[in-house]
């Protein structure tokens, strides 16, 4: 008990003489006092610079389905499976028009000896074909968020972005002698400026081919056009080909990115 | 990290080693055993001068401050469209769930970088390039490791930029981008087995460097040839 209390007042003794020895010191060395209240230091200081812009995060857009499709950059064999050896069918790097070349990527990725291998729609006879490419003869992937369908039926194009209509127009589509093919395919590329007035001022050109003509130059490919014929429209008209009203394609040209789906009922 | 050359690295050092180069700062992280694959010289094009165009070295101006601003922005495209393909690849849904939601966070806020400096940027704003990314998406360690290099160079890039602005409000405004990509690194070196922090001290680089270590990955290509003037040939 005895032992506690001296050491107690030997701390207090120690404290004390601390605090006289810095009053002491600060006086004789003339540093500063605490600030008055209405010094406070860091009211001395510069606010920090206000932000130009601040970002806000938005709603991640990479979880809403898109449509993905790849340029072929290298002479390439799809084969029916990965790793397989038959091919299937033979893709050159640019289009009869002179465009690249492109597939359209299908869920699928499988890696043989070492070599990862890509599903993809095929621009080949048999309409809807797809096989299996390696990936390194594709390019970078593109990225779509819309959708063509065509209805031979009722005899109408809808463009859907995101799920939602954004175009709709009446058209032509292929005689019976000449059908327009049905099933799964995708925009290959467009071309303009051409002075044809068959085809309007805007073609598509699509990875469908005709079943029928297949001695047409360049393989019969089937395309999206405009038309000298709009009083025709709508009707089974075409050697196969989807025409609309010149109008009518030039609102799809500004809405339709090359790599969009298109499905034919 | 595995010895055994995995998949995606084989395809990658196909596609890559070509021309030389992955990112060096893998290389500065993984140490020499990538230095073949990683490692080589910078490899100028005009498609990636499209994607990366330098601005002048001249003082802090306010067109100078358009030219940052138009590099930053071409660099978060890269980057944001890096975490969607590793998405879309369905890359990051084969990845354990920490992972998942690190992919999805970082993916989300560089969208919001691309976002916000286009709206700054206004008709000044850069198309977004096309890129390839040769594959390296597709595969869950070539993606984390690109990750891990591509935020690295991110604080680099911002740290070298964020003081050459004429505008203070830019500076400032950069520096809550260069903290927030910091923490991105932070937390894709944790997640990848590598030291959260890699050096007391950052180093700054020039969008010279910068621009250089993009190139060498060849991540930004030139855009397809889609569409062009000429007479259709289709059925009709």
């Amino acid at each position: 008990m005895l032992r506690r209390r001296r050491r107690l007042a030997a701390a207090v003794v120690g404290i004390t003489a601390l605090i006289v020895a810095a009053l002491v010191l600060g006086g004789s060395h003339g540093t500063p006092r605490a600030p008055a209240a209405d010094q406070d230091p860091a009211a001395l200081l510069p606010d920090p610079v206000a932000p130009a812009f601040k970002p806000t995060l938005r709603p991640a857009d990479f979880t809403t389905p898109a449509s993905r499709w790849a340029p072929v950059v290298r002479p390439a064999e799809a084969t029916r499976v990965p790793g397989g050896r038959a091919p299937i069918a033979r893709l050159a790097t640019s289009t009869p028009e002179g465009t690249a070349n492109m597939v359209l990527l299908q869920p699928g990725v499988r890696v043989v000896h070492g070599r990862m291998w890509v599903r993809v729609r095929l621009p080949v006879l048999p309409n809807n074909t797809t096989g299996w490419v390696r990936r390194d003869v594709l390019g970078g992937y593109g990225e779509v968020r819309t959708r063509l369908v065509v209805d031979r039926r009722l005899l109408t194009a809808r463009l859907l972005r995101d799920g939602r209509e954004i175009f709709r127009a009446r058209v032509g589509v292929g005689a019976p002698r000449w059908p327009t093919p049905s099933g799964d395919f995708y925009i290959r590329n467009k071309l303009t400026t051409f002075d044809d007035a068959f085809y309007g001022p805007v073609a598509f050109g699509t990875s469908a081919r005709s079943a029928v003509l297949t001695d047409w130059p360049a393989g019969g490919f089937i395309g999206i056009h405009g038309t000298n014929r709009p009083d025709l429209l709508p009707g089974r008209v075409s050697h196969g080909c989807i025409r609309m009203a010149n109008d009518d394609i030039l609102r799809l040209a500004r809405l339709m990115p090359v790599g969009t789906p298109v499905t034919i009922h | 990290m595995s010895s055994k050359p995995e998949i995606a690295d084989a395809l990658t050092i196909a596609e890559i080693d070509r021309d030389g180069a992955l990112l060096e700062a893998v290389a500065n992280l993984y140490g020499s055993s990538r230095a073949d694959f990683l490692r080589g010289a910078a490899f100028a094009s005009a498609a990636v001068a499209l994607g990366l165009a330098l601005p002048s070295e001249a003082s802090a101006s306010p067109k100078q401050d358009v030219g940052i601003l138009q590099f930053d922005l071409a660099f978060e495209y890269l980057q944001s469209t890096f975490y969607t393909q590793a998405v879309r690849d369905r890359t990051v849904a084969r990845m354990k769930p920490e992972k998942q939601r690190w992919a999805h966070v970082l993916g989300t806020h560089e969208l919001a970088h691309v976002a916000i400096l286009k709206d700054v940027l206004g008709k000044n704003a850069t198309k977004k390039p096309f890129f390839n990314f040769h594959g390296v998406t597709e595969s869950e360690e070539a993606f984390t490791k690109t990750a891990v290099a591509m935020e690295d160079l991110t604080v680099a890039l911002l740290a070298g930029q964020a003081p050459r602005f004429s505008n203070p409000a830019l500076t400032s405004a950069v520096f809550s981008l260069l903290t927030t990509e910091a923490r991105h690194a932070a937390w894709a070196r944790r997640l990848s087995g590598a030291r959260p922090v890699a050096a007391a001290f950052d180093e700054p680089k020039t969008l010279k460097q910068v621009s250089r270590v993009v190139q060498s990955t060849r991540f930004i290509a030139a855009r397809p040839q889609t569409g062009r003037r000429g007479k259709p040939r289709y059925t009709g």
